[in-house]
Formats: C-alpha cells, structure tokens, sequence
C-alpha cells in the first residue's frame, strides 16, 4: 500500500506534573494517515487530546515520542502548506474581513502586487459568501460571518493540507448548518485535504470521508476509524434520508457514551 | 565710599567705617566717573605704600599734599597707573558674558550695569539672568554655566574652603556689591516684643547658611545673650518665602536682604524691628564673584567687567540716582516688586511698619572695596558657628579671596611687592574687630560652637 | 433614558462654575483694619496695610484683570527674564514634548523586549521598580550637577519621569496579545519581525497609547516642577517669579494656563488613542 499524504506514526503526548516528573501521556500510540483529498474527522471526549494533535500538526505545539510525515518530509514547525482554522476565528480585529484574508495571502505569496492580493482575496471572501462584507472590521460581523473569514482566510493560501479545530463550535444551529454545506461545496470542489476535530456527530457525517474516534485521556488512543460511503453529493437537508445514516450515527453516539467514557484498551485501525 | 576719597587729604580718613561721607565724594561726582576711578588708582596706591593709615597721615601732614603727590609720582608712575586703568590692557578674551543675579536690591549695580549701558562702554555683551536661588546660582557658576555671579559675601570664602560644595575651587571676589541695606523684620503679633532677651523659642529664617544675614543675626542674638542654635531656631529660607511664612504665622521674624523687609511691611505683614546698619555699619552684604580661573585666564575680559561694576556701583551710589534705580530695576525683568517698596528701601525714606515714617539715607549703600578684614571677620563667625572646623591661615584665604585686584596688580606691573591686607578697622555692635587677631576675638565670645 | 437633554451635562457645569466662583469671590472680601495712619505713611505701604490689614487673597475680578492682560498680549519679549506668558508656555511645552519624545524612542522597544522574553522581564524588573518611585525633584540635582545645562537637565528629568508608564504599558500589552493571534502568524510563517510590526504592534497598540496618555500628564507636571527650580524661562519660571512677587493673581492665572495645556496635551493623546483602538 503507497504511503499516505498524511502519515502520523505513534504520536504521543506528555506533560510535565508538578513535582517535575512527566506525568502519564495524554494520548499515545496515535496512528493514522490521511489520502490526498481525504476530509477526516476526529471525535472524541473533551480532554483526549484531539487539539492537541492538531496543533502538532500545524506545527505549533511538538509531540513527546512519534513522527509525523507529510507528503515524504517530516514536518517541523509551522507552515503554509498546512493552514489552520483556529477554533475562536482567530481575526486580527483592527483589520477589515479584507484585509485579514489578505493578511494571508500576502504571507504566502509576498510577491503579489496589491491589486492581485485584493482580487485573490475577494475572490475567497465571495466564495463563502462576504463579498459585501469586505470592509467592515470583525466586531462589526456576527459570529457566523467571522468564522467564514476564517475559512476564506485558511482556504485562501490554498495549502496542501487544511486544519479545522472545532471551526462552528461557538455558532448557533441554523448558521452552523448553512455553514457546513457551503464548506462541503467548496472542499468538493477544490479537492481539499482536510483534517477536522468536532463534537458534532452530524457535521462530521456530513463532512467526512472517514472519521477517527479517540478514546478518553489519559493513554488516549484512536480506537476506531469508519468510513463514511454516504451518497458525496449529500447535503444538511438529504442526510438523514441516506438509508445507512442512522446506523453510522447510532454507532457513533454508542461509542461516545459507552466506550469513549472508559479508558479501556481497544483496537485501533 | 572710602574707594573714592581723596588720599591726599591728610584730614580725610582713608581707613575708618564708612557713612559719613566727606565732600570729597561730591566733588568726585561733579567732575564724573573716570575721576571716581582715578581716586581709585590713588587711593589703592597710597593705601599700598601706606598700610598704616596713621603714617599716612602724619606724612601727608608734614610734607603737605602738594609735595607728597610729587613724591610719589616720582617714584611710581601714578598717571600711567590711572591711564592703564581707565583702558583695558588688550583685546577683550571673550565679550559675551552671562551674569546671573538674584532679584534683590543688594544686586543693583550688576543689573543696573545693564540698562545704563556701563557693560556696553567696556565692549561686554552681558546678559544678566535672574537665578532661582543661592544654591543654583552657585552651581551655575561652579559649573561655569555663568561668567560671574551675584553671590553673598561669605560664599565665595566657603567655596575656596570647600565648605558645604562638593569640592573646594578657588574663588574670588572682586568687588563688593553693597553694604548695609538688610533688616530683622518681626511679625506683627510681636511688636510689643521687641527686646530680644524675650526672643526663646522664636523661629527665625535666614536666605542661606553662608550669607550675611546668618551671621549679623547670630551676632546680634549672641550678644544679647540668646544662643542661636539653642535658644531659638534658625532656618534657611528663600526670600520671597520668607514673607508668606510669616504671614502664616510659620516663623516669627527674619533677617533678609532687601526688598523682602519692606515687602513685608507693604503688605501689613511684619514691621521692621532694626536696620542692619545699626548692627553694623559698613557692613558687606551681596559680592560680585568669579573664578579665580576667570580672573586669571581671561583678565582683560575680567578687568572690563569689574570696571563695569565699579562704575554702576558708583552710579549706585549717588543719592541723586537712587529714585531713577528704584523704577529701573522694578520691572519684571528684574525684582519685579512694586517701585514704590524699591524707592523705599533706596532713598531710605520708608515706613517702619509701626505707623511711622522714618528717614535714614544709608539704609543701603554701594561701595566696591573688598577689604579683607571683612574677609577675616566672615572667616571668624565661620569658625564660631561651627561651619569650618579646621584651622585656616586667616590672612592667606582672605588675601587670595577678597581681591584688591586692581591694586595688587597695578603694583606686580610696577615692579613693587603687592601690600599686606588688614586695612579697614571697623566694630560690630560696639566691640570693635582688629583683623590682625582673629584667634583671640573668637575667643571673646561667650556663645559659640568651637 | 428618555428624553436626555445633550446640553444637560454643560449647563451643570456651569452652574458648577459660577458657584464656585461666587463662594471665591464671598471670601475674598478685602480685610481691611480699622486703624488710621497717617496720608504719608499710606502713601508708602500697600492699600490694606494702611488701614492696618494684611494684602488678601485675590478675587476672581483681580483674577480675571490680570487673565486679560496676559491673553492680550502673549507673546511679548521684554529681555531674557521677562516673556508673554505664550513664549513662557512655548518653552514649556518645547521641553516636555522633547523628553517626552526621547522617552518614548527608548520605553517603546525596550519594553517590546521586555514584554516579549520573560528571561528579559525578570532580568529587568528590580531596576523598573526601583527607579520607577523616584520623584523628579529628587532627580534634579543629581542632572544639574552632571549634566550642568540647565535646559538639559530639564529634558532629562521629564524623560526619566515619563519613560516608566511607557516602558510598564509597553510591556504588558505586548505580553498580554492573544496567543491566537500569534498562532495565526505562526501558522502563516511570518517572520519574527514582521509579526512584531503587524500582529504585536497594533494588538498592543491601544495599551501603549495609554502609557503614552500618561506619560505626557507626568512630564508635564514635572517640567514645571523643573522650570522653577532652574528658573530661566518656562511657565514654571513665570510661576517663580511671580510668587517672588506676591502676586498670587498672576499665580493663579499661571495655574489655570497650566491646567489647559494639560488637558490639550492629554486631548491630543486620547484622539491619537481611539485610531488605534478596536473592539475584539
């Protein structure tokens, strides 16, 4: 079997306890790996770790033992191929939604000339839907439209690999929901790889093509990966009339009141 | 105004205190100021041939002063003296000079220089700059910020002694700016108070620990058996504080350069209890001060200068002028206090605070003779009070400090030893001071700290 | 709240005013004695002292005659002791915007250092806290002796009084960006410096503003603190020398002009405050 794009090999995560020790790992013996134009989802208890390996995976926090691999090259440190969709939008709040998008985009591409900056960056901003809301600064946007800049901000240096941490966490349920089909269509359509963590059980049906269950702290590890081979052209609104959604969903929801409650030893794939 | 008395008058007396003036004076004035500074010449001449008054005297009064002024022609050049005096000796080293002074009247010839244009006659760009207090004004000039400086007499002995600065610099006073023109001024509540054997417990201010006024006030209460530094309590304070505390009842009474008395006495504060005339007549106050590097490194601009000084001293002086002083130096350029307290304590017509009108002419005076028996005198009350503690060759820091410049080296260029000092006699409060002993006159007070 | 007026706020403060205004002038009330001296003697002492009294405190009406006298001619040049109260206050304001500026090329970076690096901070902290509680007055002397200009030493005395709110403000805003926000530039590769310049900068923006804001309310206190000791020129000189003079009118119109300035000075700050300000 070829080497996945994302290879995560037995990554592991340790603190240091007040007395000095290292304290047992947060999680261990993580391993998994991700195909290019693969949207995966990880779900889990709070406090297994699920951030943290985001982080180490965009490069901002280093993992205790494990390697993770990028399409061939381990990775160290943050970069632009990974881009990243922080949790709380993350806008520079004395710039407009034009110019956070630009911010970006004029870190991965430093030559641009203005003019081609603004039209990249509109063109981003469009695509999620604030094409009249270029100008106005993130206190003037409400929260939905905030984590939209995020993503046309993320998207826009179109990196190799996106990281989503739990990107519609603070939204209500009717934005979350128009939200999550437009990023569907636009991940669809530009063949995104996208690495996700979520608590919502239906967003990541929704979104993913396979998704990682993490088991709870502390020796936190993924006990179970399911494939979702739903219908691709599913939306918020059809899902629940795909035959096997309930049994997927069922198998989630047991997982994470049953098994993910005890930190016992089960397979991981 | 012994500087400019006429030395070949066997009746006048060159050596004795001053404020009774002869005519000599009055005619010096009628025939203008360069006769002022030829009087000068002479008078520093035969003071340094004659050091013992007395002898001068007695041979001015056997040979007679015709014969006597031919005598000393021949064997010193007196015309060229006068006419090497009248004119710089060379090019000027440096002709713009900042003076700093502080606003009191003590300070009228240097500010009175400015406006009358006597700086201008010698060449000097002078700008005279009004300084905020005794400490600043010394450390400007220390640090060199000032050409020359007003200074209370006592200072520039107590910065050459390296006495209360950080280090000891040699300095020199060439003129002195005044004499009289202080008071003890006593708040009103106290005006039935006025023995000072009553005075225990008072508060009393001074300007400045090294002035004057320190001293003539310590005198004054150590003599009518009142310890200064026991029996009542003296403070440094600056003069224009010194009426607004006495208005707030924070001391009882001061000794303070003029104006600050008759201030006080305008604004229904205080009265003024004595003149220090009374305590001492002829008594230095304010000095014209500078460097000793000055004086020696640039001694054509220095020479300039006390020329200047001496000639608005002499201005000064005269009771004619004193009206026009008083409007001249009241603008907020200068003192900024109201004429009328200035022309008060100028012409000597003034009112005492008590609902009387008094008149005494030489309530202030100006007259630039640094004699340094006022040095050794100065030296002495240093010493009773505890300000110097070792011992000090009296007659060497007086010498070096109080300059007779213009004599010392009006002789050096002559070929002849400059004089020895001790040339003025005088009493304070009726004990009379011989400079030649100024062990034993420390010794004679009952109150002092050594 | 319905119905507030706009001019509801003005209107109280000047019934506030005249208020205060009418209990000065109550108060002021001359002193005059009941004694009788005589005309000569009159003639030669102040108007209260010859009936006997002390010169009082001054009215607001002597107050105002004297506010009119400065404001009608302000910028007049009489010699280098005596200048309209605009030279005075230009001289002043001269000064202060001098160590004030120089203060905030040094407080600026060095508290970017210090509030980037705690190894920086703690290494730092004892001399800020030390060196921070020092009253000007106290630094006076010790410039006048080194520096001996007077005019320096007054610029060096308002920068090491204002560098401190500068230098604390700095550091704490720059330490206290959201870690989010570094997060985003990390995760965007930029460079160190340019995440200074484009992050920590307009993130710390607004609290180094306020340190600048009061900043400029110390340096101006202090330079009046200054002018009247080293006197010269300076509304703190023209303070001195008024009260050299007794006039406690000319005093309080000094007063009210510093006060003024003051609230110019913190007025253009708090304008420059609010453009760099955002809401989160």
């Amino acid at each position: 079997m070829s080497k996945p794009f994302l290879d995560i090999q037995s990554l592991a995560k340790r603190y240091p306890q007040r007395d000095g020790n290292p304290g047992p790992p947060v999680f261990d013996e993580v391993s998994f790996g991700i195909d290019r134009g693969q949207f995966v989802c990880v779900i889990g208890h709070s406090g297994c770790g699920k951030t943290t390996i985001l982080n180490i995976l965009a490069g901002i926090d280093h993992a205790s033992e494990g390697v993770v691999i990028m399409d061939g090259r381990e990775i160290d440190g943050p970069s632009l191929e990974r881009g990243v969709v922080f949790q709380a939008h993350a806008l520079l709040p004395w710039l407009t939604a034009l110019q956070n998008v630009a911010f970006g985009v004029r870190s991965r591409w430093p030559e641009y000339s203005r003019d081609k900056v603004r039209e990249h960056s509109v063109r981003y901003l469009e695509m999620v839907g604030l094409g009249h809301a270029l100008d106005k600064k993130p206190s003037e946007l409400s929260g939905g439209m905030k984590q939209r800049v995020g993503i046309a901000r993320a998207f826009a240096i179109q990196p190799k690999m996106l990281l989503l941490d739990e990107p519609f966490g603070a939204l209500d349920a009717l934005t979350r929901g128009t939200i999550q089909d437009e990023l569907r269509r636009i991940v669809r359509a530009t063949q995104q790889t996208v690495f996700m963590i979520t608590h919502d059980v239906d967003e990541a049906i929704l979104l993913s093509d396979r998704i990682l269950l993490m088991s709870t702290g502390p020796h936190a590890r993924i006990a179970e990966s399911v494939d979702i081979d739903l219908d691709p052209d599913r939306t918020r609104s059809s899902l629940h009339h795909e035959p096997r959604y309930y049994d997927i969903r069922n198998h989630l929801v047991d997982f994470l009141v049953d098994k993910a409650a005890h930190p016992k030893e089960t397979i991981s794939s | 105004m012994s500087l400019f008395r006429n030395p070949f008058n066997a009746d006048t007396r060159l050596a004795c205190a001053c404020g009774r003036h002869a005519s000599p004076a009055e005619h010096d004035r009628a025939q203008g100021l360069d006769a002022a500074q030829d009087r000068a010449v002479e008078s520093a001449v035969m003071r340094a041939l004659f050091p013992q008054d007395d002898l001068r005297r007695r041979f001015l009064r056997a040979v007679g002063s015709g014969t006597a002024m031919a005598a000393v022609s021949s064997i010193f050049p007196l015309a060229l003296a006068k006419e090497a005096f009248a004119q710089s000796t060379g090019p000027l080293e440096k002709q713009k000079l900042k003076v700093g002074f502080i606003p009191i009247t003590c300070a009228t010839p240097i500010i009175m220089a400015h406006p009358m244009g006597f700086y201008a006659k010698q060449g000097l760009d002078v700008e005279v700059v009004k300084t905020a207090g005794w400490a600043l004004i010394r450390d400007k000039a220390m640090s060199g910020e000032y050409d020359a400086a007003h200074m209370l007499s006592p200072m520039p002995l107590a910065i050459t002694l390296g006495a209360g600065t950080s280090g000891a610099v040699p300095w020199t006073m060439p003129a002195v700016e005044n004499i009289n023109g202080q008071a003890i001024t006593l708040a009103m509540k106290h005006k039935d108070r006025r023995d000072p054997k009553d005075w225990k417990g008072f508060k009393l201010a001074v300007p400045f620990d090294y002035s004057m006024h320190n001293y003539l006030l310590r005198y004054y209460l150590a003599e009518h058996g009142i310890d200064p530094d026991t029996d009542v309590q003296i403070r440094s304070i600056p003069p224009p504080e010194m009426v607004a505390n006495l208005r707030a009842d924070n001391i009882d009474g001061f000794l303070a350069p003029d104006p600050v008395n008759q201030r006080a006495v305008y604004d229904g504060v205080g009265f003024i209890h004595i003149l220090s005339k009374e305590i001492w007549d002829g008594h230095p106050c304010c000095a014209f001060a500078a460097s000793k590097e000055f004086v020696t490194r640039m001694p054509n601009t220095y020479q300039a200068l006390l020329k200047s000084i001496i000639e608005a001293t002499a201005y000064a002086h005269d009771a004619s002028h004193r009206k026009e002083i008083a409007a001249a130096i009241a603008t907020p350029n200068y003192l900024n206090q109201p004429v009328t307290v200035l022309e008060q304590v100028l012409t000597g017509t003034y009112a005492d605070g008590l609902g009387k009108v008094i008149k005494v002419p030489e309530r202030i005076d100006f007259d630039p003779m640094p004699w340094p028996s006022f040095a050794v005198w100065i030296l002495t009350q240093m010493k009773r009070w505890g300000q110097v503690r070792t011992d000090i060759d009296y007659q060497k820091i007086a010498s070096e400090v109080f300059l007779a410049t213009d004599a010392v080296r009006l002789m050096r260029e002559a070929g002849m030893t400059p004089p020895t000092t001790k040339d003025k006699t005088f009493s304070v409060m009726g004990k009379p001071f011989d400079a030649t002993k100024p062990d034993e006159y420390l010794a004679s007070f009952k109150i002092r700290r050594t | 709240m319905r119905g507030e007026k706009p001019w509801g706020a003005p209107l109280l403060s000047v019934v506030i005013l005249v208020a205060l205004l009418l209990v000065w002038h109550a108060a002021t009330r001359s002193t005059a004695g009941e004694a009788v001296v005589d005309a000569e003697y009159a003639a030669l002492v102040g108007g209260a002292a010859a009936s006997g009294g002390k010169t009082p405190f001054p009215g607001p009406m002597d107050v105002g005659v004297q506010l009119w006298q400065h404001l009608k001619d302000p910028f007049y040049d009489r010699g280098p002791n005596d200048k309209g109260i605009g030279l005075q206050l230009a001289y002043s304001i001269v000064r202060v915007l001098g160590g004030f500026l120089l203060a905030a090329v040094v407080a600026i970076p060095l508290g970017f250092l210090i509030g980037m690096s705690r190894t920086v901070y703690r290494a730092f902290d004892p001399f800020i806290q030390v060196l921070k509680p020092i009253s000007p007055l106290a630094w006076m002397p010790l410039a006048l002796y080194t520096i001996k200009d007077a005019d320096t030493s007054a610029v060096f005395v308002i920068f090491i009084c204002s560098l401190w709110p500068m230098l604390v403000n700095t550091a704490f805003g720059v330490g206290a960006v959201r870690q989010d926000w570094l997060n985003v530039a990390r995760t965007l590769e930029v460079s160190r410096l340019r995440t200074a310049f484009l992050v920590i900068l307009p993130a710390a923006a607004p609290t180094i503003m306020t340190g600048m804001r009061i900043s400029v309310g110390i340096a101006w206190l202090v330079i009046v603190a200054a002018e009247m000791l080293i006197g010269g020129t300076g509304i703190g000189y023209f303070v001195w020398n008024e009260w050299n003079n007794l006039s406690i009118a000319n005093i309080i119109c000094a007063i009210l002009f510093i006060g003024v300035i003051g609230m110019l000075l913190d007025t253009v700050l708090a304008r420059a405050a609010r453009l760099v300000s955002y809401r989160e």
